[in-house]
């Protein structure tokens, strides 16, 4: 793994890949919020279809998979907390051993795991189907510092060389007969002769970095241009606007009606 | 009015007594190549420091005298002013990447974006260095998936791309394997033919004295002299401050040739000029064989998890004499190292160091049989002392900390160190840190010592330290086995060596037979010894040469 993006680029991109940044921020912006605040399975289960189809038609589903696996874990917990325990439980769903799964629960645990579902999925649309620099760009260009931009363009980069030099590290201790397998005290111990020299090594490479920065004018004042153009995307303002009365009618929605 | 003038220039970093640079003066015309010559520590980064503006508005500290940059002073000028005009290139090609780009091409374009170029001009600069740097075909590579050689290219290129008038290049191939060193000179050769200025700072003393118009010589922050490079090269002191003249030189030197008082050759050619006779004999000295420890290794093949064969069937055995291991970048040298200190598994065949096989063990265990010494000394040491750096290892195999500190003390003693035992290992320098790692090794006093790459970084007395080191164990009845790219290193030193060539062993026999089989050498991609390319250019030169008498 040479660096941690899960930006999957396609040779002729895809109606998602080529809306812009800022709408699909819009989106999942737009889409988490209403989510929580739709009550119904039926309404919120409609949210989730939507990003799911986002995502199909971005030729991305597949990449979701993995990232709703790892949440699984998290999502299994909720079902079994919310469904064995929620307060209100009242009707019966099964008996299984000495626990009672009601129904009340389950219900609640329910409507959570889709919520969280689309969440996952609306940032999937994101992440999956924008390039991590053009999406940091057109954040700067909204107003975000461009230190700040490129510490978070960096960290996908330089992560994963760090996990690489941990590699290189934990070989140099053992040869100097540092026992790193074993007992759970034994793995430890063995922490601090690994991590000193990561900790060293990665601010001097730092202050190497900032030597290189400084070289290539990252300090300068004056104005910035970029190699690339921003994508134009056509109906951005539609549907921003589109997605923003969405979110207004449903606050009104919930709130006043 | 010259380019870049220095004047009375004095320089302490903060927090330090000593001064890094001390009373430097010397100007730089436009289209000149100077080159840096000096030992380490002798003050050459923080010269290159000072000529881009680092030294001292990036590094604070003691400062006096004047660096004037086109006629503006320095110290006067704001740094991303001073960069605009002062492109500078250091020795870590990884950590002069941007880290936020994700093309070759787009890394070139962060400094130009910085700048707030038009994009047309930002296109065009891009394609223009993009080729004078031959790294067209990786435009759309990420720049972390490139060799350390291509990598050190894309950092020249990009500080070119932004044209500055002077190009300052700290030791830019002294991380690089030969391959990826020889790509780098031949960029800064062409740099120097359409006329850049360029002033750098250099180990390779061949190269600097084929390069450049004048040399300043640095001893101690003291600026010794500022001369053309035969002057500089023919003094007799030069070895006094660590520095070794080009081969060419040391070869003229030793019979003598020179036209009556004009300084010695230092290229080839020059010393092609002359008549004389350097004889092959005595170029490729024959270690005494001693009863040392055996390693056997049968049939060994190795893949990555991701399939990727890096040994195919190795069979050989290693004792009595010190053995190099020799050959390109990925032949799959480290990796067999690794398999022997148990830090991999063979996927196939088997490794027996005396009686023990490795699969039946761990790295750690056999720490007292075997020790492995890493090209990083940085990946170790996390001690706040370097004694305490060197007891570590001896700390691990469950010996009195009183003993294990005689041990480490004896140890520092034997690479020099005995003096700063009680100084952080950060404080000193990176040269004297790999001797930190060896001495870490040898604490531990093991029957086998394998050094991976000891010679990267290190200068005449490094060297000439780590010979002695080598030629000690051996003489106590260790074996050395010893990884490396510096052929002159090995010509010297070793009188067996293995040549590996795509995960296959090439060739194992007397180092003299493996630098005679110029289709292996040709085919490891490894180069000749200077010594022993004199020696053979000589000898063509007679063969060739018009009997007249």
């Amino acid at each position: 793994m040479r660096n941690m993006t899960l930006y999957v680029h396609l040779e002729n991109g895809s109606p998602v890949h080529r809306m812009d940044p800022l709408t699909k921020m819009f989106y999942v912006f737009t889409s988490v919020v209403i989510s929580y605040m739709l009550p119904t399975h039926l309404l919120v289960s409609i949210v989730l279809a939507v990003s799911i189809l986002m995502l199909i038609i971005g030729k991305v589903f597949r990449s979701i998979l993995p990232i709703i696996g790892v949440s699984f874990v998290l999502l299994a917990s909720i079902l079994v907390v919310q469904g064995f325990f929620h307060p209100d439980r009242a009707t019966v769903l099964w008996d299984i051993g000495p626990f009672t799964l009601y129904k009340e629960g389950f219900s609640i645990a329910f409507l959570i795991l889709l919520r969280v579902l689309n969440m996952v999925c609306a940032f999937g649309v994101l992440i999956l189907t924008t390039k991590p620099d053009e999406l940091v760009e057109a954040l700067v260009q909204k107003g975000l510092s461009h230190r700040f931009g490129y510490v978070l363009l960096s960290v996908l980069q330089i992560i994963p060389q760090m996990m690489a030099l941990t590699g290189k590290i934990m070989d140099a201790q053992r040869a100097r007969g540092l026992e790193m397998e074993g007992s759970l005290w034994v793995r430890v111990k063995s922490f601090i002769p690994l991590l000193g020299p990561v900790v060293l090594r990665s601010l001097a490479e730092t202050r190497e970095r900032s030597i290189a920065l400084e070289v290539r004018g990252f300090n300068s004042t004056g104005k910035r241009t970029r190699l690339h153009e921003l994508p134009q995307y056509p109906y951005g303002t539609v549907a921003k606007t589109l997605l923003t009365s969405l979110l207004l009618f449903v606050i009104v929605w919930r709130i006043w009606l | 009015m010259s380019l870049l003038h220095v004047e009375q220039l004095k320089y302490r970093y903060p927090n330090r007594s000593v001064l890094a640079l001390d009373e430097i003066s010397f100007t730089v015309d436009k289209g000149e190549f100077i080159g840096i010559a000096g030992r380490n520590t002798a003050g050459k980064t923080t010269l290159c420091y000072a000529l881009c503006g680092l030294v001292p508005h990036f590094f604070k500290g003691a400062y006096g005298g004047r660096v004037l940059l086109d006629g503006d002073e320095i110290l006067a000028s704001s740094l991303s002013r001073i960069t605009s005009k002062v492109g500078f290139v250091f020795d870590n090609p990884f950590s002069q990447l941007s880290g936020a780009k994700f093309t070759v091409a787009d890394e070139i374009a962060f400094g130009l974006e910085n700048l707030g170029l038009p994009r047309e001009v930002m296109h065009e600069r891009i394609q223009e260095s993009l080729h004078m740097l031959g790294i067209e075909h990786l435009r759309r590579k990420n720049p972390f998936d490139l060799s350390g050689g291509q990598m050190q290219r894309l950092a020249i290129a990009s500080i070119i791309a932004m044209q500055p008038e002077i190009l300052v290049l700290d030791e830019p191939t002294s991380q690089l394997d030969p391959q990826g060193a020889e790509e780098v000179f031949t960029i800064v050769e062409k740099l120097t033919q359409d006329g850049m200025t360029i002033v750098m700072a250099e180990k390779k003393m061949e190269k600097l004295a084929a390069y450049s118009d004048r040399i300043l010589l640095l001893h101690d922050g003291k600026l010794i002299q500022d001369g053309e490079p035969a002057v500089v090269f023919s003094r007799e002191d030069l070895m006094e401050m660590g520095v070794e003249p080009p081969i060419y030189t040391t070869v003229a030197k030793k019979y003598g040739l020179r036209k009556e008082s004009s300084p010695f050759p230092v290229t080839l050619e020059e010393l092609l000029a002359f008549e004389m006779d350097e004889p092959l004999d005595g170029l490729f000295p024959l270690q005494e064989k001693l009863e040392t420890s055996h390693i056997h290794i049968e049939e060994l093949s190795f893949s990555y998890s991701d399939g990727q064969k890096v040994l195919d069937s190795i069979t050989l055995d290693l004792s009595s004499e010190p053995i190099a291991i020799v050959g390109q970048n990925g032949a799959g040298k480290t990796t067999l190292v690794k398999l022997m200190k148990a830090l991999l598994i063979p996927s196939d065949g088997r490794i027996v160091i005396d009686e023990t096989d490795t699969i039946d063990t761990t790295a750690a265990k056999l720490a007292k049989k075997v020790g492995l010494i890493f090209q990083n000394p940085d990946d170790q040491i996390f001690k706040k002392s370097i004694l305490d750096e060197v007891m570590f290892g001896p700390l691990n195999m469950g010996i009195t900390k009183a003993e294990a500190k005689s041990l480490a003390l004896q140890q520092l003693k034997a690479v020099g160190l005995r003096e700063k035992a009680e100084e952080n290992p950060y404080d000193v320098s990176l040269a004297e840190r790999k001797l930190i790692g060896v001495a870490s090794i040898l604490a531990m006093d093991p029957d086998i010592i394998i050094f991976d790459e000891p010679t990267m970084g290190q200068d005449y007395e490094g060297k000439l330290r780590l010979q002695e080191i080598i030629a000690g164990l051996h003489a106590k009845g260790k074996l050395v086995i010893c990884i490396l790219h510096d052929m002159d290193f090995v010509s010297e030193v070793f009188g067996r060596t293995i040549v590996v060539g795509q995960g296959k062993v090439l060739f194992d026999g007397t180092t003299k037979a493996a630098f005679s089989q110029l289709d292996i050498v040709q085919q490891a991609q490894i180069e000749l010894p200077h010594r022993y390319q004199v020696a053979r250019a000589i000898q063509q030169k007679r063969e060739f040469a018009p009997r007249t008498s």
